[in-house]
């Protein structure tokens, strides 16, 4: 057996403090990532109260453990006594045992009373009144988009638009022929999946304008983390009257959508500029020029191809095979 | 059933160096080829596992595509899960349990032999399925149709099949080890006197028996679905006749795959309880106590099981009951904790490698534990789970906790394994590096998942803080593998290690009392058992006979 190695667990201590203190020091400047980002919904205020008060008891455990691990191992290291000499012949103590397990049990009691005094603001909708209608729209995850329909048919890709202050209902879910993904905006509120053949519904209301990003949260094949999503909250106002512009430029053929589809759907496996990547290069392809072969690719998938198209509407098909058409097919 | 075996001298082609190893039936040995055959597969997975921090170092990396990516992960968790920490644990117990209750073997060497050949089977469809049509599964080890029902080529169909058959090894495996815990123990050894460490054998082989078919069923549900879409429509919800369900898939593998956390960790649980008493000269604090917290959290770890599906929509009384049923095992899991503290107190602690370990165990293992509270509380699991905090958690259980305490057990049992010492000196650095390396790797990722990194992505966004944590999280991982190379340095010296005597440690349970390596036979005598630390009470009536 080697000599003493008294200083050894300080110098450990001393390396995991330095460790931890790295992060620490950078991170202060915003949360840092010790807490979950700023919320800016009532909902996600809910969970990031909660997430705190947890942290409350979490890291008082956390400091009575390791400082009496820390304490117990330097007072009674073995220094000069030969290592074979006993330690003090204690075989348990009952009323100690009973304190450590009731204690616990009554910390739990705490948070979970806590949570679930929160759990209404985090998990009700908030009622719609007269002057504030809630908004309900739907959201399908596809392999690898996120598709948005507002209630006046207008439809969007991978960006949410949203009104600040009015509630804002999603449906989330995915088609029977696609694969589980999961909708997360992380200032906006927790995760729900989007699964085929379920409906689930969150809902956030934003409390200041901007663009709050977020992704696929559950693994849903190749190209997982480039699903990504973001949502852009805009004054009442100004998002109505975008509601109506996106609705009657895709009457008239002229919104954006087929090119939101394309990036969306299509580029992520034949590149932005349609260059190939994981499928065929599309430019220089006869096919592309066809949009009733493109329409039929959509809808039925090809040999690697998913079908994504499968459930979009006559508007969208339009869309995106005039774009391919226009975009695509003239860079030869 | 504890009487003397006799070994039979077989024909002279099976007394060869390596053929002596291939039709063993000795329970030593075949602890030691699955100890031996685990290594492999950690070299193998956690290789796997630098390519997944190589990968992240930076966003936009290449070192692997998106589609390897997915492989790797998948590949990574699978092997760690299944190959790596049950088969370990399966290979410690079988050449512990038997020594440490005074028996000469396990109950049934043959069926022994069967389920460490399965394992290596199994483990050869594992490694070779990287060669199929498409590569390896890429869904994750959790596999969730559709997404696995979709998946091109044979990769998720033979990891299903590797699975299966590495489910019908543990399964024989636990069946030996709860017949001979319950029919082998050695006169005097009641259930309360019974080491620790056996205590928590026995309820991973309880466990593994009891989830183990539940897998099996929803595997071969995942199998007959992939090969005959038409005909099986369990999980895909279109169909002819209204499909299935994806989410029930979901539950088949949590009701086995929440067990199966403790089934990694329970026995090192008990590798804990047996090596802090040892070095810290005292008697575990509440035998009682950390033994039937053993049986209590087996029994609740089968009842928390969507804890892992908050975000698929559950109505709310079911979250709030997975929520509470989750809560309440922090509570006999906090006493252990507590227990194993207050047995340092007013010890007399030598800080060797094994209780080094230990101690780091006990360090980091707390913090996995606390910061399952906050995936516990549903409403706040919406916002971390499937997120790196998640990943951070569960490292800091199964690695922080599980390989921690493994290791320490390793240094431990070494001498008595192989007669000969692991080097102290290679042991302290050997600590270092893996403890360290670990926080650094993985205390970031908690931050990662809190700031909205998601799990399995092969790239992310270009962020300041996102790069900063993931660059860390990468340098830890090297320091973590120099850690590991240090560690398979020390093995190779240790062949002209420092021999031992029956008893290094000076230790408490019936193992030691053998010589080390241990005979064919294990014990000529066992001394009849008087407490839980048999070789305690026989030490003081020798100072007591000599001072008379």
């Amino acid at each position: 057996m080697p000599g003493s190695v008294r200083p050894k667990p300080l110098v450990i201590v001393g390396v995991l403090l330095g460790a931890l203190l790295l992060p620490a020091a950078s991170a202060f400047a915003g949360n840092g990532g010790f807490a979950p980002v700023p919320p800016e919904s009532p909902n996600a205020e809910g969970i990031h109260q909660s997430y705190l008060f947890i942290s409350i008891f979490a890291f008082a455990i956390f400091l009575l453990v390791e400082g009496l691990l820390i304490a117990f191992v330097v007072r009674y290291r073995r220094r000069t006594r030969p290592r074979n000499q006993d330690g003090a012949q204690i075989h348990g103590a009952s009323k100690l045992e009973l304190a450590w397990t009731v204690g616990p049990v009554l910390i739990l009691a705490v948070i979970a009373t806590f949570v679930f005094v929160k759990l209404p603001t985090i998990q009700d909708v908030p009622a719609a009144s007269a002057g504030n209608r809630n908004m309900v729209v739907d959201v399908t995850g596809t392999q690898f988009t996120w598709e948005f329909r507002y209630p006046n048919g207008a439809i969007s890709i991978d960006r949410l638009r949203a009104p600040l202050g009015r509630t804002v209902e999603l449906h989330v879910t995915a088609p029977d022929w696609d694969v589980i993904h999961s909708w997360w905006i992380p200032s906006l509120g927790g995760k729900i999946d989007a699964i085929p053949g379920k409906l689930n519904k969150t809902w956030f209301s934003a409390k200041r304008t901007g663009v709050f990003q977020g992704q696929c949260a559950e693994l849903c094949g190749l190209y997982h983390a480039k699903m990504l999503a973001d949502v852009e909250v805009m004054p009442a106002a100004e998002f109505d009257a975008w509601l109506e512009e996106r609705r009657s430029q895709q009457e008239a053929g002229t919104s954006p959508l087929g090119q939101e589809l394309w990036e969306g759907s299509c580029a992520k496996c034949h590149g932005a500029g349609g260059e190939g990547g994981y499928g065929p290069r599309l430019t220089g392809s006869a096919l592309v020029q066809n949009a009733d072969a493109v329409a039929t690719l959509l809808h039925n998938g090809g040999i690697l191809m998913p079908s994504v198209g499968r459930d979009w509407t006559d508007e969208e098909i339009a869309a995106v095979t005039s774009y391919v058409k226009e975009k695509i097919g003239n860079q030869g | 059933m504890a009487t003397r075996v006799e070994h039979p001298v077989g024909p002279a082609w099976q007394r060869g160096k390596v053929a002596s190893w291939l039709v063993t039936v000795d329970h030593k040995r075949i602890g030691i080829l699955y100890i031996g055959t685990a290594g492999f597969f950690l070299a193998i997975s956690g290789f796997l596992a630098l390519l997944i921090r190589t990968q992240l170092a930076q966003p936009d990396g290449h070192v692997v595509t998106g589609d390897s990516y997915n492989e790797v992960v998948t590949m990574h968790g699978t092997g760690m899960v299944f190959f790596v920490m049950v088969p370990v644990l399966a290979g410690l117990g079988n050449f512990l349990v038997p020594l440490m209750i005074g028996a000469p073997d396990m109950a049934f060497p043959r069926l022994n032999a069967l389920s460490y050949w399965l394992y290596a089977f199994a483990g050869l469809v594992f490694c070779f399925s990287f060669l199929a049509a498409g590569g390896a599964a890429n869904t994750g080890w959790t596999a969730y149709p559709p997404l696995s029902l979709a998946a091109q080529g044979n990769g998720q169909d033979l990891w299903i099949l590797s699975i299966h058959i590495m489910t019908l090894s543990s399964l024989a495996g636990a069946i030996n080890f709860i017949v001979t815990i319950h029919n082998m123990r050695t006169r005097g050894m009641s259930w309360m006197r019974i080491p620790l460490f056996v205590w928590s054998i026995e309820i991973y082989a309880w466990l593994l028996l009891l989830v183990l078919p539940v897998l099996s069923a929803g595997l071969t549900m995942l199998l007959l679905e992939r090969q005959f879409p038409e005909t099986f429509q369990f999980f895909r919800p279109e169909g002819a006749d209204g499909g299935g369900a994806p989410i029930l898939f979901q539950h088949v593998f949590w009701f086995f795959g929440h067990p199966e956390v403790y089934i990694m960790v329970l026995p090192v649980f008990g590798i804990i309880s047996e090596v802090i008493p040892v070095f810290a000269r005292k008697p575990i604090f509440g035998y009682k106590a950390v033994a039937f917290s053993t049986v209590a959290i087996g029994f609740f770890s089968m009842l928390v099981w969507a804890h892992h599906m908050f975000a698929v929509g559950m109505p709310t009384y079911l979250n709030i009951w997975f929520m509470l049923a989750s809560m309440v095992i922090a509570v006999p899991t906090g006493m252990k904790i507590f227990n194993w503290l207050a047995t340092l107190w007013r010890g007399n602690i030598s800080l060797d490698t094994p209780m080094l370990f230990c101690l780091g165990f006990l360090s980091v293992f707390t913090m996995g534990g606390l910061s399952g509270i906050y995936l516990a509380a549903f409403p706040v699991d919406w916002q971390v789970t499937d997120t790196y905090f998640v990943v951070a958690h569960f490292h800091y259980v199964l690695f922080g906790g599980s390989m921690l305490g493994l290791l320490g057990g390793l240094y431990y049992w070494w001498p008595k394994i192989f007669g000969r010492m692991l080097s102290e000196r290679l042991g302290k650095w050997v600590f270092l590096f893996i403890f360290v390396g670990f926080n650094v790797t993985f205390f970031p990722q908690h931050l990662l998942g809190l700031l909205g990194m998601p799990r399995r992505v092969y790239t992310y966004r270009d962020d300041g803080l996102w790069h900063a944590y993931n660059l860390m999280s990468t340098i830890g991982a090297y320091v973590m593998a120099a850690g590991f190379l240090l560690f398979l340095l020390s093995i190779v010296k240790s062949v002209n290690g420092r021999r031992v005597g029956n008893d290094p440690w000076q230790a408490d349970t019936l193992e030691w009392y053998t010589t080390s390596p241990p005979p064919p036979h294990n014990f000529d005598e066992v001394p009849y058992v008087t407490s839980a630390r048999p070789l305690y009470d026989l030490r003081r009536r020798l100072r007591e006979a000599e001072s008379t």
